[in-house]
């Protein structure tokens, strides 16, 4: 089938994320990648681009690594699924590594397709286990506003109650509080530390004020990668600290969700290696199997797991390609190559270089705000010099993407911010690339 | 080695469903190594048949090495792509759903599990209704003993006995309702007949829709021939009076064809049994015979074009959406089902099939039920077939058979008194015979033990 074709069957008849078919017709159909290797992908004009954003900053590993490819046929041609209550050697052999790589007592795995599936099974263990214990009331789960969890009936009403309200009546029990963030201007002045500090104890406060009782837990990324309109700021370590405190003090469990953070992008194999604490939920997506094949986990720390021992005790929960032997195959060569190329050194290294880049083209632009990041989860926001936020707006952010894209980048913006979220295989040579076709192009605006 | 890797796995695996501290006192779990069309063999070199094709997923059977072939090509090719661009396989992918489905389902959101695409059609049918100005139109009515997956949005949906509880999860979904099964064997209306206590089933939608005031009804959602209290095939009229109502009060009708899809039930979707066309059809499973994961929500021309534009767009991202290795698979899986005869096949031993299972009923006293259309089939055991009761619990029942179909070389999971069967559908005549045979020694053995008068 041809090209043309292909794009306007893809109109006619697929529905792609957030993204509207009409808009697909306006530019002329959608992007077809044909090919795709490291950084790299190419569409089916011929166009080479640079995928800032690997996927969804997903494509850790990167594009086109034939190692998986093997692994999968290899695994599918031995068993390609499994008899309900039984399983197979590679998800046997994943478990075992994901127990060994987090924090703590981390130890039990529920394999899922999805980090909204990881999530959405991190919320009903943690109500199972206060259900459990005799603690019925203990329901609500605490977000952070701006935060993201995913998009299905439970986990898309974390984070925010607004953006969804298309979806009908909101899953009860939401809590909502303030997402830390030192570059918030909310509190003019505020140092990280105290920033970290206030957010921490509004925490505290919403369990008081709700009462510990109904209470079951407090979800958070370690990291947020992309608040709208503002950069990556990793919030001070005493935050990670506090919220760990308070979950003990009122028997709330922790959840961090390393959907996007987890496996390398932060620079560390998870993001709250940074922060020195365990949870007692871990959610992971994305990088763990970099995209190539669909895979998530819930992992859970032993205590929390113990609660589920015994026949009556039991998780009532069965997702059909939970535990997929391909899907786990895919994974484990994906977590041994990002080992054996040292690719999570690399993403704190070439990451450190990326940011100083940035900060490089910071000093020659005015337009750009704010600069933050850490590893290879970077972001710019533009702007917040008054004379030049007038002209911010959504047809600045289409004028921009389309700038970049004849650069041949291609990257996330979300309102007047740009996110990166590159495959952590790439070099400072690559970063250079972008760095260069960024300049090019805010030049160009500047002169417009 | 199976030692080692049993041990590791009760020691960091969550398996669906199972209890570690059981599964050690019993050796469990097993732990399989090779896969061929209905037989799977584990660590041991011990070979069985998969009574139920994983969860009723493996449509094609174990063991294609096309598939394998096409997913290997694809992922060294394009193993996924960046945001807001696609691939050609999931294009064609798209095309061909559209093509398959009948009437106006023509725009297929892909996603990775029947949970997510029953998640998806709730979303959507939620917003089509906000967008067109009925912002109170979100409950949801679907129907007590059906399942449609377990993320919060779709667990409160269906439920009821021999759903598990779900009290666990509480608090409910909010905006909820529940609609009787329609079910003649157990009639929530004391029907015996078919078409009795489907018209009164559907009735009682109606009058559901009626009560709570159309204007706050969005969707009803239901399975063709649902699962859990066993391939409840409702009566002829049951499918076109929910159509016609649903279309009276402007309420979408939701299909869930997550099992029943790809040939299950000998036709392509069971839906075709009925002629009607929903305004959403929701599949999974079969669509790529658990090959990979990959699910996808298929949505009618009419539905669709109220998101077609910018300012109206559907704000869901899904990372795995679009996956071109699992829609390449599924392409792949699509040809060999359609290539290989197989949804015939499907159709001719589910009657075969059924057959035996009269036979056998004839010989057992506690088979109560025998039903089902295709390769979805069941049966209920009862301890009476007139009051139709249960056997206490305290014989464990369930237990006793999964072991005892075990023993001769069926992995057949029991969970409760109404056993689904649902094998790949290329399985032979001979094949089932064969699984017949096993069920047939198990229920004799169990009857003995039971100390059950036998039938000459």
């Amino acid at each position: 089938m041809n090209t043309n074709n292909l794009k306007n069957i893809a109109i006619e008849h697929l529905w792609m994320n957030s993204k509207s078919w009409l808009q697909s017709n306006k530019e002329n159909g959608p992007r077809i990648i044909i090919d795709a290797k490291g950084i790299y992908v190419t569409d089916s004009e011929g166009n080479t681009f640079i995928d800032c954003n690997g996927g969804y900053s997903s494509v850790n590993l990167g594009y086109g690594r034939p190692e998986i490819a093997q692994v999968v046929k290899e695994q599918l041609n031995a068993i390609s699924y499994f008899p309900q209550g039984s399983t197979t050697e590679p998800l046997i052999r994943l478990v075992e590594k994901l127990a060994s790589m987090t924090p703590g007592n981390l130890n039990r795995i529920y394999p899922v397709t999805g980090g909204s599936e990881a999530n959405e099974t991190a919320i009903k263990i943690a109500r199972g286990y206060h259900s459990r214990r005799g603690d019925k009331g203990k329901y609500k789960i605490i977000s952070r506003e701006g935060s993201y969890h995913g998009a299905t009936g439970g986990v898309m009403w974390l984070g925010s109650p607004d953006k969804v309200s298309e979806f009908g009546v909101p899953y009860p029990g939401m809590v909502y509080v303030s997402q830390p963030n030192p570059l918030s201007n909310k509190y003019e002045n505020e140092s990280s530390y105290d920033n970290a500090v206030r957010c921490a104890n509004e925490v505290e406060r919403m369990i008081l004020y709700h009462s510990p009782k109904t209470i079951a837990a407090v979800i958070a990324e370690p990291i947020v990668s992309q608040l709208p309109d503002q950069a990556v700021s990793p919030p001070n370590i005493i935050y990670w600290e506090m919220l760990r405190d308070i979950c003990n003090k009122y028997g709330v469990l922790l959840i961090v969700d390393e959907v996007v953070c987890g496996f390398g992008r932060t620079g560390k194999w998870f993001g709250i290696d940074h922060f020195g604490i365990t949870p007692d939920i871990m959610t992971v997506a994305k990088g763990v199997v970099s995209c190539y094949v669909p895979l998530g986990a819930v992992i859970v720390s032993e205590d929390i797991a113990d609660a589920y021992v015994g026949s009556e005790n039991l998780f009532r929960q069965a997702l059909t390609f939970g535990g997929h032997p391909a899907a786990a195959a895919a994974a484990l060569k994906n977590i041994e190559i990002i080992e054996k190329e040292n690719l999570v050194n690399n993403a704190a290294e070439v990451g450190k270089y990326f940011l100083n880049r940035l900060n490089d083209l910071k000093s020659k632009h005015n337009m750009i705000g704010d600069i933050g990041g850490i590893g290879l989860m970077l972001g710019l926001s533009l702007i917040n010099n008054d004379s030049v936020s007038k002209n911010i707006n959504t047809n600045f952010s289409d004028k921009l993407k389309s700038k970049l894209i004849r650069e041949g980048l291609l990257l996330r913006t979300n309102g007047k911010t740009i996110h990166f979220g590159p495959p952590i295989c790439i070099n400072k040579n690559q970063v250079d690339e972008i760095i260069t076709k960024l300049d090019k192009v805010l030049f160009e605006l500047e002169q417009e | 080695m199976s030692n080692e890797l049993r041990d590791k796995a009760l020691k960091y695996l969550w398996m669906q469903n199972r209890d570690w501290s059981q599964m050690a006192e019993i050796g469990d779990p097993p732990v399989f190594v090779k896969g061929e069309g209905i037989r799977v063999t584990d660590t041991e070199g011990n070979t069985y048949i998969d009574v139920n094709a994983g969860y009723n997923s493996v449509n094609v059977g174990y063991g294609r090495s096309e598939i394998a072939e096409e997913i290997y090509k694809q992922m060294l090719e394009v193993n996924y792509f960046p945001e807001g661009s696609t691939t050609k396989p999931t294009i064609e992918l798209a095309k061909k759903l559209s093509d398959l489905t009948p009437g106006d389902l023509s725009r297929v959101f892909p996603v990775s599990g029947g949970s997510e695409a029953n998640e998806t059609a709730l979303k959507i049918a939620r917003a089509y209704h906000v967008k067109n100005g009925d912002i109170n139109r979100n409950k949801i009515i679907s129907r007590r003993g059906s399942y449609h997956g377990t993320t919060a949005g779709v667990l409160w949906l269906g439920g009821g006995p021999p759903v598990a509880s779900r009290d666990d999860f509480e608090p409910m979904y909010p905006n909820m309702l529940h609609a009787p099964q329609p079910n003649s064997y157990r009639c929530e209306f004391n029907s015996l007949n078919n078409s009795e206590c489907a018209i009164k089933s559907a009735n009682a939608i109606e009058d559901l829709i009626k009560f709570h005031g159309p204007n706050t009804i969005a969707a009803v959602i239901a399975e063709p021939i649902a699962i859990p209290q066993g391939a409840i095939v409702p009566g002829d009229e049951y499918w076109p009076m929910l159509r016609e109502i649903c279309d009276k009060y402007g309420v979408l009708l939701i299909a869930d064809e997550v099992i029943c899809g790809f040939g299950r039930t000998g036709k392509m979707f069971a839906i075709e049994h009925w002629g009607i066309t929903p305004d959403i059809m929701t599949v999974a499973k079969g669509i790529i015979s658990s090959y990979l994961p990959l699910a996808a929500t298929i949505v009618s021309k009419k539905v669709a074009d109220k998101f077609a534009d910018e300012n109206n767009y559907f704000k869901h991202t899904l990372t795995n959406s679009g996956h071109p290795v699992s829609a390449a698979a599924a392409l792949k899986n699509i040809e060999i089902l359609e290539n290989e005869n197989i949804i015939d096949n499907s159709a001719k031993m589910g009657k075969y099939l059924k057959e035996q299972l009269e036979v056998l009923k004839t010989d057992h006293q506690i088979i109560g039920d025998v039903r089902g259309i295709g390769l979805l089939v069941a049966f209920e055991i009862v301890s009476d077939r007139k009051t139709k009761s249960l056997f206490s619990s305290d014989l464990s029942i369930p237990d006793r058979l999964t072991e005892k179909f075990f023993k001769h070389g069926l992995i057949f999971r029991v969970s409760n008194e109404i056993l689904n069967i649902g094998p790949p559908l290329s399985i032979t005549r001979s094949e089932i015979d064969e699984i017949v045979h096993a069920i047939d020694l198990s229920l004799w053995e169990l009857e003995g033990e039971l100390g059950l008068p036998v039938n000459d």
